[in-house]
């Protein structure tokens, strides 16, 4: 029946119904062949490019590139093709309209193809978030309020005058302290992610959000709740901009103006964002090259300056309590106040005066290259209030644009009793990006995906089911809401909001509870960091006590698998009736928060006491004389002590790295010799690169082997290869020595332990699922199947105790193979950073993301050369110092640590290993591939798969007029990998004999420790080793993280088919077998493009 | 509408005796800053002028004005209470008519056949109400004058229901209070320093007092309240006494827009030759 009343999807985004507008376009792509949905796509393409609506444009872009990520590749056969290199540059160039236009040019010239049709998907989606992006950015600057601060452009021109109660001084020069106080925000709901601003500015009929604004304190650390957030402002009687974050131990006197606009290159970045939001220092003015000290004498007076200072009372980051977001909102209303442009300098503000705050607050973020919610800003407002998207109305920016503002409104909420004595309130410690979530929803807002269409519909109900218990004051009622939104509608919309370390927390919260424990609440974006747990009244202060234990047992057992930030904390907190509040502090009062001295004074205590201004030295009598009457700062002096005398903890990180280096059996020689050629230029990352003279091609048809077919020839295999399974023959080995730097951007997580998605009906590591798919082959073969996972110094005890925690039953045969190597990481050269950022291609970033990022990498720059080029890298926890050799060890490994002997030993019979990458979840013991790899009789059959657009980092090719994988760092012009059409996946077949050949040893050799050390050395000898860049994430305080590229040496498996005398083979595997998960941002497609399906029905979780 | 008198406030300027320097106008004639002020008002048609001074400055001023004493009244403002205080201090000369008001410190060049305060009385007799005029004034202007927002009269050029008044605001104030459409971005109506004003504007400023406000602004925004209130673009221009250069930017204008202004330009090239250049 709805294939006879289909609309065309240019219908659907142009229905005036709203039953059409939300009909989903995968339940109509579903029926649709191949040439109706190319149809489809010629109509999407042309509509777009002739609407001058906004969301009709951005709705055909998501509507095409479903069609491309989802509907297109399963109906096309799975045939390799190639891209043009140019499409994929203007796709880095972030010039997507260009990309397309090249890549529908090669759909037009070559047909449709699963390789085309992944460009197109990239860059219909990269252009829909952009044109979104974009439209958020212009609507923030044309708000009324915003606009003259992006016109003004020269000192002379500045409007705004800091107010007369702030040039006041006392008869000791000392000027007033403005100081702001602002509660942070808790959501109940959010209703689906409703507060994402694309979704408010399409929907605003949806987009409601209920928060609170709180007090906090952590539990037993801080006295009582009180406003976390504080901003402070003075004039002083500098021409400088002084900006001090008390959290984050930075201060700096800024002098210049560029340095206002140079986000990263200190701590400084979101103080600096407030002083250009709140219109001090207008962003009209960037880029002008006037003077500070000129725009400052404008605004303030001749000689004067103004000082910002920060703190948030050390509330860790990551509390999904928007504690950034309202700090920003708390600076840019302490600044605006100073400037008049609050109607009072102290008290509450305004209603008009806190959206302008707001509106700033997320004109600020864009600046940091950073982005919220339009509910963070919540802390502004006092109390409860249901915050809701508007109509985009004649007269807004918006209208004609978008359907709804850009900012919503704020209604007051009554918040009835009991609440607060029946929450507790958390962090979990998990470090989490939301930014792919968010992505993620908008994505499946805009396609109407059926299931997540109809929870968000849900997601409504149960914020109206809220609000009325929120009335109400019933904590039960808002308990039973907030779990039913959590198992129903978030996740159905997000399965990945939730994750293993909740799940269990949750359940032993319930075990240890029972129906005292009235239900979850998960806070903002993803659960894991701020969280919340209603309890009876009764219970609430056992199970603060309690709470705290059972997320330090989870976090402690899930540590290396998941990527935990900080110690989980109990929150203390009160709602604040109040909002943002600002008070005006003179004389003896007019201090800082005690922090901001700890970090000052030292500096001063070095300069001549007569050098200091006169108010500067009456603030220090005034400090001395609070520390001597002031309970609360009875501690300076301690602390002041430890400032000065710093206790020298990388003495003892330097004897905790040494022992391991030394138990490890690090090469010290190599290492050093390795540093020596690295400085003085003789390997880099530059050097990595095949001679320029090498001829890449592509590889013939006949260069690879086909395991599509389904012909005599395969059936034969199968069997074959089924009759080796079943007499033993075969061992699967996992490479499970790494931390998946890109999968938790450098947390150093075991990637193997890493439960990253639920399946078989609950969390699943890779390490489980690729046990469960050995347990099945073995299951079905009748036979105990070998499978070592080998490990390395970052990995070998985390996965050895969880296996000995699990177990893996009779069809699978455990075991691990210890790592060998082992290197120490070195502070990049230079040279190395810039020839990656610099000469080879990469993804160009958002205008205001790519100035944050070119800010960000001057200071990393800044820092190898200050920490000392090819230095070791030292300055971090050992395990973070540390890195495996790359996966080229890992065989050898076997031969070297006696678990191959040791096996061999038990099972003589042995002749073929499956190695595959821990990532690469849909490789299984393929009966078939076996059985064509044994006929083959080669040495290594290696599994390549088609490519796809985001398949980076070499291929199969013709090298020189011989077939090889190639890695991408090697690739003499980057252009090349374009050239090539098969992509490797890493797993590989191994006849074992041929391959001890190869290492010139025979099995009985193996017990030989000395033989195999030689054989190997003389095996690595002919293969390269690349110098490779790797972020690692440094952890200090309350949440805080920096990432740093380090340098590091590896030797890689897929070079062993460069080795004349390996006889190598190439077979091409289906996408859903050698597909690798290398980020978490491919999960969500990865779940619905049927491939997790695939790996599910290969496993056997018994 | 018949606007017979005039109020000149003098009180509160920063430099009081900035309505005391001798210029010379358009004719080429000497006269005081004030006496140029005077004559504005006389020739808008004002038989009665009133200058509110400070105390003991009575009699400089009545010298200065230059003008009959029988048409004009000195009045005296014991204490610095502010501007509204100041115009609130001619309510008795006033008394139950719509007044002329200017600010002592402007002097005024109009580019129209008639001069600025006359073309605003014109405008008051025909719309029957107060009227102040303004001048499209620059953002980066704004702590300088008061400013209002409103709507244009259609078939009217050039004149504004006023619906907000608000003194020195802020860009961001103004960009959400007193856009004006038909404005150039970034340009608002701003006080002009001419006003023809009801005399509920005295009824407004005495309440206002009383809750502590001493400024005219407030009684202004007030004023547009109760009653029809329009802003009118004067054609001319204002030049304002006291800011930096004011006195000879003042000087320049006068002598450019009268007779002599080819000799003036001539001198002004003269001096410009003989500049040295500067280096760097």
């Amino acid at each position: 029946m709805s294939s006879i009343v289909r609309p065309s999807l240019v219908g659907i985004i142009t229905a005036t119904d709203a039953v059409t507008r939300n009909r989903s376009v995968d339940a109509i792509c579903r029926d649709l062949a191949v040439g109706e949905l190319l149809e489809e796509c010629d109509a999407l393409e042309a509509f777009r490019r002739q609407s001058g609506n906004l969301y009709e444009r951005v709705r055909a872009l998501f509507f095409l590139y479903a069609i491309h990520r989802f509907h297109l590749p399963g109906r096309l056969e799975e045939s390799a093709a190639k891209l043009p290199y140019e499409g994929y540059q203007y796709l880095l160039e972030r010039r997507f309209e260009e990309a397309i236009e090249i890549f529908l040019e090669a759909q037009r010239s070559h047909g449709p193809s699963d390789a085309v049709s992944s460009a197109l998907a990239a860059s219909y989606h990269s252009l829909g978030l952009q044109t979104l992006a974009n439209q958020v950015r212009r609507s923030v600057r044309s708000l009324r309020g915003n606009q003259w601060m992006f016109r003004m452009g020269h000192p002379a021109d500045h409007s705004l005058r800091m107010r007369p109660e702030l040039l006041a001084t006392n008869k000791d020069g000392v000027f007033p302290i403005l100081r702001e106080l602002t509660p942070v925000r808790m959501d109940l709901s959010h209703a689906g992610w409703s507060d994402i601003f694309f979704l408010g500015m399409d929907y605003p009929e949806g987009a409601r959000v209920l928060n609170v604004s709180i007090d906090l304190a952590v539990h037993g650390r801080d006295a009582a709740p009180k406003p976390p957030v504080e901003a402070y402002l003075r004039v002083i009687d500098e021409p400088v901009l002084r900006l001090t974050s008390v959290d984050l131990g930075a201060t700096a006197d800024i002098t210049d103006l560029a340095e206002v606009f140079d986000f990263a290159r200190d701590y400084l970045g979101l103080l600096k964002a407030a002083v250009i939001a709140s219109g001090m220092v207008p962003p009209g003015v960037e880029g002008s090259g006037a003077s500070l000290a000129a725009l400052l004498e404008r605004l303030v007076g001749p000689g004067l300056g103004i000082e910002l200072v920060s703190s948030v009372n050390s509330i860790p980051k990551g509390s999904r309590l928007a504690v950034s977001t309202n700090l920003l909102a708390a600076l840019i209303a302490v600044c605006m106040r100073a400037t008049s442009q609050a109607a009072t300098l102290t008290g509450q503000l305004t209603e008009s005066e806190r959206r302008l705050v707001a509106a700033r607050a997320i004109l600020g973020e864009w600046l940091g290259g950073s982005g919220g919610g339009w509910q963070d800003s919540g802390g502004v407002w006092p109390a409860a209030k249901l915050i809701r998207g508007v109509p985009a109305m004649e007269g807004d920016p918006e209208h004609g644009i978008s359907r709804g503002r850009l900012l919503p409104m704020h209604h007051a909420v009554p918040l009835g009793g009991s609440l607060q004595e029946s929450l507790v309130l958390v962090h979990g410690g998990m470090a989490q990006n939301v930014g792919p979530i968010l992505e993620m929803v908008t994505e499946k807002y805009l396609l109407r995906s059926e299931a997540e269409w109809a929870a968000r519909q849900e997601a409504g109900e149960v914020l109206d089911e809220i609000i009325a218990a929120v009335e109400a004051g019933d904590a039960n009622r808002i308990a039973a809401a907030t779990t039913r939104n959590f198992y129903g509608p978030i996740q159905t919309i997000i399965p990945w909001a939730t994750n293993q370390y909740t799940e269990t927390i949750i359940a032993r919260v319930r075990e240890q509870f029972g129906d005292r424990f009235r239900g979850f609440w998960m806070l903002g974006g993803m659960s894991g960091g701020g969280m919340g747990f209603i309890f009876s009244p009764e219970a609430k202060s056992a199970a603060m006590e309690a709470l705290n234990a059972i997320m330090r047992d989870a976090k402690r057992e899930l540590e290396h698998a998941l990527p935990f930030a900080m110690e989980p904390v109990v929150y203390d907190f009160a709602v604040n009736d109040r909002g943002t509040w600002a008070e005006a502090l003179h004389g003896h009062d007019a201090l800082m928060p005690a922090g901001y001295y700890t970090l000052t004074i030292p500096k001063l205590l070095g300069a001549d006491r007569q050098r200091l201004s006169r108010s500067r030295r009456a603030e220090l009598d005034a400090f001395a004389a609070a520390c001597r009457s002031k309970p609360e700062l009875s501690g300076m002096v301690d602390s002041l002590f430890d400032r000065l005398f710093p206790k020298p903890a990388t003495e003892a990180t330097n004897r905790n790295l040494k022992t391991i280096l030394s138990d490890l059996g690090f090469d010290a020689v190599q290492h050093e010799l390795i540093r020596t050629e690295l400085q003085h230029g003789r390997i880099g990352v530059s050097q990595n690169r095949l001679p320029s003279s090498t001829r890449i091609d592509d590889v013939d048809d006949g260069d690879v082997a086909m395991t599509f077919s389904h012909d005599t020839a395969a059936s034969v295999d199968r069997e074959r290869g089924l009759d080796a399974l079943r007499q033993g023959h075969v061992a699967v080995v996992t490479l499970a020595a790494g931390v998946g730097s890109r999968w938790t951007q450098g947390a150093g997580v075991v990637k193997a332990l890493n439960p990253f998605c639920r399946l078989g009906g609950r969390h699943r590591s890779f390490l489980e699922v690729h046990l469960a798919k050995t347990r099945r082959t073995g299951r079905h073969v009748n036979q105990s199947i070998p499978h070592i996972v080998t490990t390395s110094h970052l990995t070998h005890d985390q996965i050895e105790e969880t296996l000995g925690r699990i177990s893996p039953g009779r069809f699978v045969d455990v075991r691990l193979s210890p790592g060998r190597s082992i290197g120490l990481r070195l502070v990049p050269m230079t040279r190395d950073l810039r020839f990656t950022w610099e000469e080879m291609a990469h993804q160009a970033l958002d205008e205001q993301k790519q100035k944050v990022r070119d800010s960000l990498r001057a200071a990393i720059i800044g820092w190898a050369e200050h920490t000392g080029e090819g230095s070791d890298y030292t300055d971090n926890v050992a395990q973070q110092c540390l890195h495996p050799v790359g996966h080229w060890y890992e065989i050898p490994n076997l031969l070297l640590n006696g678990v191959l002997a040791q096996l061999l030993a038990e099972r003589p019979g042995l002749r073929w290993l499956f190695l595959h990458n821990i990532d690469t979840v849909g490789a299984d013991l393929n009966a078939a591939i076996l059985g064509r790899h044994m006929a083959d009789g080669a040495c290594l059959t290696f599994e390549v798969i088609a490519r796809r657009i985001e398949d980076r980092g070499g291929g199969l090719a013709r090298v020189n007029g011989r077939p090889r994988l190639v890695e991408g760092l090697a690739m003499p012009r980057e252009e090349d990998e374009f050239k090539l059409r098969y992509y490797n996946t890493l797993s590989t077949w191994i006849d074992i004999d041929q391959l001890l050949t190869f290492f010139g040893v025979a099995r009985a050799d193996l017990g030989d420790g000395d033989r195999m050390t030689e054989a190997i050395r003389t095996a690595a000898a002919k293969v390269p080793t690349y110098v490779t860049l790797k972020d690692v994430k440094k952890r200090w305080g309350h949440g805080q993280e920096d990432v740093f590229p380090v340098t590091q040496f590896e030797k890689l498996w897929g070079d062993m088919t460069a080795i004349p005398e390996v006889r190598s083979q190439f077979v091409v595997v289906p996408r859903v077998r050698g597909q690798q998960l290398k980020d978490v941002a491919q999960l969500d497609g990865w779940l619905r493009d049927g491939s997790a399906a695939y790996v599910e029905q290969l496993c056997d979780w018994a | 509408m018949h606007v017979r008198r005039a109020v000149i406030t003098a009180a509160g300027l920063d430099d009081h005796q900035l309505p005391l320097q001798r210029l010379i106008d358009c004719d080429g004639r000497p006269k005081t800053a004030i006496q140029i002020v005077v004559e504005e008002a006389v020739a808008a048609g004002a038989e009665d002028v009133a200058i509110v001074v400070r105390p003991g400055a009575e009699h400089v001023f009545r010298e200065a004005a230059g003008t009959s004493p029988s048409r004009l009244k000195i009045i005296s403002q014991d204490h610095p209470r502010g501007y509204g205080d100041a115009v609130a201090r001619a309510r008795e000369f006033v008394g139950d008519e719509p007044f002329l008001h200017f600010v002592g410190d402007h002097l005024y060049v109009s580019d129209a056949p008639r001069r600025c305060a006359e073309q605003l009385v014109a405008v008051a007799k025909a719309e029957e109400c107060s009227v102040s005029a303004v001048q499209a004034t620059r953002e980066n202007l704004l702590p300088y004058f008061g400013a209002v927002g409103g709507k244009r009269l259609s078939n009217c050029t050039g004149l504004y229901e006023i619906d907000t008044v608000l003194e020195k605001p802020t860009p961001t104030l103004a960009e959400q209070e007193l856009v004006v459409p038909g404005l150039r971005a970034g340009h608002y109506l701003c006080f002009f320093g001419v006003h023809v004003l009801t005399p509920t504007v005295f009824d407004l400023l005495e309440r206002l007092r009383e809750g502590g406000a001493r400024q005219l602004t407030p009684a202004l925004a007030e004023l547009a309240v109760r009653e029809r209130y329009l802003a009118f673009e004067v054609t001319g221009r204002r030049y304002n006494l006291g800011q930096t250069y004011g006195l000879l930017v003042s000087q320049l204008a006068l002598g450019l827009a009268g007779d002599n202004r080819s000799e003036i330009l001539a001198q002004i090239v003269d001096l410009l030759a003989k500049q040295p250049v500067r280096q760097g």
